[in-house]
């Protein structure tokens, strides 16, 4: 049982991150971007790039590989997003397909199929928790997690930009007639929701061990899992759903140990999915009562 | 021979046919080599994919973002059927079995898009794809795990397909059958509904297309074509394993027919045969140099698509050819309603269109019971009252007026009655039927037409398409009859069509025929909405501020038109009005409205010098 809790927490705070990037766009832009799972492994080739291949230090691989992420993220909303303030909301996610598909299309061109290593932050053996080795670095993932989602719905619910943010989501034409520079505010959302999912994949690489491209596509469907059981809207939501999410898994994993089918976590996580969507859509910590999916 | 071509069923059986006998002969002449063959067939393969979820994406508007997996459903299915060991099935038989299997999973898919829209459905699907290519493909039992499946080469009869021009000549075949099935539902009311549910769905069950069914039906039936997809790719690839069904699959399927063009067979097609041949053609052009660059344009593409060319190829053709002739349509339309605002149309006579005898029929009128009674409906949001206890009753032959301040309710009990609200509580009936328990569809389909406030009519659908799409409950063909085009259908078309022409010409509105409706004026689209009412032949017109948004003149001329409804067409009318002159001197009967609650009723002369009724305008309290 200990086991599971354990597994449960190092993976989930993992899915709370690219949840909470997830639901940063969502929230600011009423879109879901299905590339932030390639997004995530672009910056790690990055980061592999500088520190493995140059010999740079791990920050600096880093800050660059967050740095990529929020620029691409920044670029697709300048370059595809804005043109679309018309399009349906899902003619728009349709696009981060697009954008997606593009990115993978760009690693295998230049990587190939060959699988690459990041080390994490902080080295050292870990410590034992109920019998599970736990490495500093899943501590400082789940650690991070917690203070971005902290830090994110703070700036959202306590700044004049945040409320902007906010704002430009309910209804983006009132937004700016009451002043919200709506551009900056949609740049942002999609910058900072990179970001965050570079810094979980950055915080996830040594824990995977290899990754090659295409391989985080698991990893961003729990993360969006995560963001839908915490209702899609709540920053505090995604995390607590990537705990859900990765204590789910686990328990799963334990109780299907002993069959041969496989997959049964990824189906359970997908029925997961879709219960908390029909029964419960507006997130595990919304007061009851809340809205329908639109 | 012109007009045998201009048949759409016939064009798509000689060029099936066509095909069928010259896929073998190049073949057989060495003409065509093995390899181009299974290029060609993997190209077939993908449009025919393409086209199950253009069904569903393009036509009925539902995302999936999983459609490789219902592709692999079929797949698997004639894998398990006819295993290349044992007897098995007979390839045929495989067909329909792997439709069936296609369309089941799409079914259970489908339920939970009832109450999930969009992003969500998108969201759902992905997730599904993934789950089968982890799960459910992957395993020993349905995917044959790492191995794979083995398929035979197909056989009919004692004829064994093994040459690949011999089995292109299938391929070929299914995907004309396909692209028939796809005719056939945009040629019918099927096609029609669809449309209607991609773009307004309160619209479209105001229209009398049942959502539920129809959302439903367009999964299952994108699940019949993605599992017959199946089964051609498994006996092209000969072995089908999870491998060959990752989950990215799926995307490119959107990519298709995105950048084909939502909804365009032809553009579907074309993007089709383009991302199976460029990334071959490529290196053959440039060298293998190349290699890798075909995706990344790929992708870009669809970016590119949805980010300034929405329509997609087709669309882009389809503004080419048009771009003139809508030109003048709208330059026209302009015109129009440039006059519409100065003193207004004159609201022409109303066509009077009997119910046709040969179109589906509807339950009888019972006894002389009123043509709508409404009791003690009570409505509900939240905690307000926005309807308590108001009855009505509207007898036959007569218009019936509905007044009150904003937010008095009327559109609320409106909608109750229509069926686009469900009440806490109360009773409605229709001809003397309890009709409470149905839906909106089903009490249109029995006689009630109703016009909305904010106009219901699909805007992105021509004035033609919206009075076809308006008979959808008087069309009596089965949907398999529609799928194979079949039986009465075709006759019942053409009168449906006939019908829509008369409506049009009545209306003096020929020349916007095939204009679409968002590019109409306000005046000319609530025009358009009776027509669409008008040609159902309902037993009650319930309209809600048809003169809204018209000039003086034109709501004086309302007048005569409303009158011409009771008198000469003998329909019964339900009326909310703010324009008090209009009402007084229309309307035989008046109920007011205030507060949620029926505050007077009465003839109109009555009603008008009623204290309260001076109170609930003047704003005062009514205790």
């Amino acid at each position: 049982m200990g086991e599971v809790v354990v597994f449960g927490l190092i993976a989930g705070g993992i899915y709370g991150l690219f949840a909470v990037g997830t639901v940063l766009v969502y929230r600011g832009s009423r879109v879901l971007n299905f590339a932030h799972g390639e997004i995530g492994m672009m910056c790690l080739f990055l980061a592999w790039y500088l520190v493995t291949e140059r010999g740079l230090p791990w920050i600096v691989g880093a800050l660059a590989a967050v740095a990529l992420a929020a620029a691409t993220g920044w670029a697709f909303e300048r370059v595809v997003v804005r043109r679309m303030t018309e399009a349906p909301r899902v003619a728009v996610s349709v696009a981060t397909v697009g954008l997606a598909l593009l990115i993978l299309a760009t690693e295998i061109r230049l990587n190939g199929d060959n699988p690459r290593s990041l080390a994490g932050p902080i080295g050292g053996r870990g410590f034992q928790i109920a019998g599970v080795f736990v490495s500093p670095t899943q501590v400082l993932a789940l650690l991070v997690t917690i203070a971005v989602a902290v830090g994110f719905a703070t700036l959202l619910r306590r700044t004049d930009f945040g409320l902007g943010v906010l704002a430009a989501a309910q209804d983006p034409n009132m937004a700016r007639l009451v002043g919200v520079p709506l551009g900056r505010v949609s740049g942002f959302v999609w910058a900072a929701g990179a970001a965050v999912t570079a810094l979980g994949a950055l915080l996830i690489a040594p824990t995977v061990q290899a990754f090659a491209p295409g391989a985080f596509g698991r990893l961003f469907l729990f993360g969006l899992a995560a963001a839908i059981v915490g209702g899609l809207t709540s920053l505090q939501g995604a995390f607590v759903g990537g705990i859900v999410v990765g204590l789910v898994e686990a328990g799963a994993g334990r109780l299907f140990a002993e069959t041969s089918f496989p997959g049964l976590e990824t189906l359970t996580i997908f029925v997961l999915m879709l219960l908390s969507l029909l029964l419960r859509p507006e997130g595990l910590l919304a007061r009851s009562g809340g809205r329908r999916p639109a | 021979m012109n007009l045998l071509l201009a048949r759409p069923g016939l064009r798509v059986a000689i060029v099936g046919a066509l095909a069928l006998a010259l896929a073998p002969l190049l073949g057989r002449n060495g003409i065509m080599s093995d390899y181009v063959a299974v290029l060609i067939g993997e190209a077939v393969v993908l449009a025919a994919a393409a086209l199950s979820l253009n069904l569903l994406m393009g036509h009925a508007g539902q995302i999936s973002l999983g459609h490789g997996a219902l592709v692999g459903v079929g797949a698997f299915t004639t894998g398990a059927l006819t295993p290349a060991t044992e007897l098995g099935l007979p390839f045929m038989l495989a067909v329909p079995a792997a439709a069936v299997a296609g369309a089941l999973v799409a079914f259970v898919i489908g339920l939970p898009a009832l109450r999930l829209r969009g992003l969500y459905l998108a969201v759902v699907t992905i997730a599904f794809s993934y789950a089968m290519f982890e799960s459910i493909f992957a395993s020993e039992q349905v995917g044959g795990g790492s191995a794979g499946v083995s398929l035979p080469r197909p056989q009919v009869n004692t004829f064994l397909f093994t040459d690949e021009a011999d089995y292109l000549a299938i391929l070929v075949g299914l995907l004309a059958l396909l692209w028939l099935v796809d005719t056939n539902v945009t040629r019918t009311k099927i096609g029609r509904a669809f449309r209607a549910l991609r773009s307004d769905e309160a619209v479209a069950s105001s229209f009398g297309v049942d959502v539920t069914r129809y959302k439903l039906l367009a999964f299952a039936l994108s699940g019949a074509m993605a599992g017959i997809a199946g089964v051609m790719v498994g006996h092209l690839k000969l072995t089908v394993s999870s491998s060959v069904f990752p989950y990215e699959r799926s995307l490119l399927y959107v990519v298709v027919v995105v950048v084909g063009g939502l909804g365009s067979r032809v553009g579907v097609l074309v993007a089709a045969a383009f991302y199976a041949f460029y990334p071959i053609a490529m290196p053959e052009l440039f060298g293998t140099g190349v290699r890798g660059y075909d995706v990344i344009i790929g992708a870009a593409l669809l970016v590119f698509t949805m980010a300034r060319n929405p329509g997609g190829l087709a669309g882009t053709i389809r503004e080419l050819r048009h771009e003139r002739r809508s030109e003048r349509a709208r330059v026209a339309a302009e015109a129009d309603a440039g006059v519409d605002d100065a003193d207004g149309p004159a609201l022409p006579k109303l066509p009077n269109m009997p119910r046709p005898a040969s179109l589906a029929q509807r339950p009888e009128a019972r006894g002389d019971a009123p043509v709508v009674e409404a009791d003690n409906i009570t409505v509900r949001f939240g905690g307000l009252i926005a309807v308590a206890d108001a009855s009505l009753s509207v007898p036959r032959g007569r218009i019936v007026g509905l007044i009150g301040p904003n937010g008095a309710g009327k559109t609320t009990l409106f909608n109750a009655i229509s069926g686009l609200e469900r009440p806490e509580s109360g009773r409605v009936r229709l001809l003397g039927h309890d009709v409470s328990n149905l839906g909106a569809a089903a009490r249109c389909a029995r006689g009630l037409g109703r016009t909305f406030q904010n106009i219901g009519l699909v805007k992105d659908l021509s004035v033609t398409e919206n009075l076809l799409l308006a008979q959808h409950t008087v069309a009596p063909y089965g949907i398999p009859a529609a799928l194979g085009y079949a039986g009465p259908t075709g006759r019942i078309e053409d009168e449906l069509r006939e019908r829509a022409a008369t409506a049009i010409s009545g209306l003096g509105f020929e020349r916007y025929a095939d204009t679409q409706v968002g590019n109409l004026s306000i005046g000319q689209q609530r025009i358009v909405e009776l027509g669409c009412v008008l040609v159902t032949a309902p037993e009650v017109v319930m309209l809600d501020e048809p003169s809204a948004g018209m000039s003086p003149a034109a709501a004086e001329n309302l007048a005569d038109r409303l009158r011409d409804l009771r008198d000469e067409l003998g329909r019964t009318v339900l009326l909310i009005e703010h324009n008090v002159p209009l009402v007084l001197d229309t309307c035989d009967e008046l109920y007011v409205m205030a507060g949620g609650a029926v505050v007077a009723h009465g003839s109109p002369d009555d009603v008008v010098r009623d204290p309260v009724v001076v109170d609930a305008y003047l704003g005062g309290a009514l205790t």
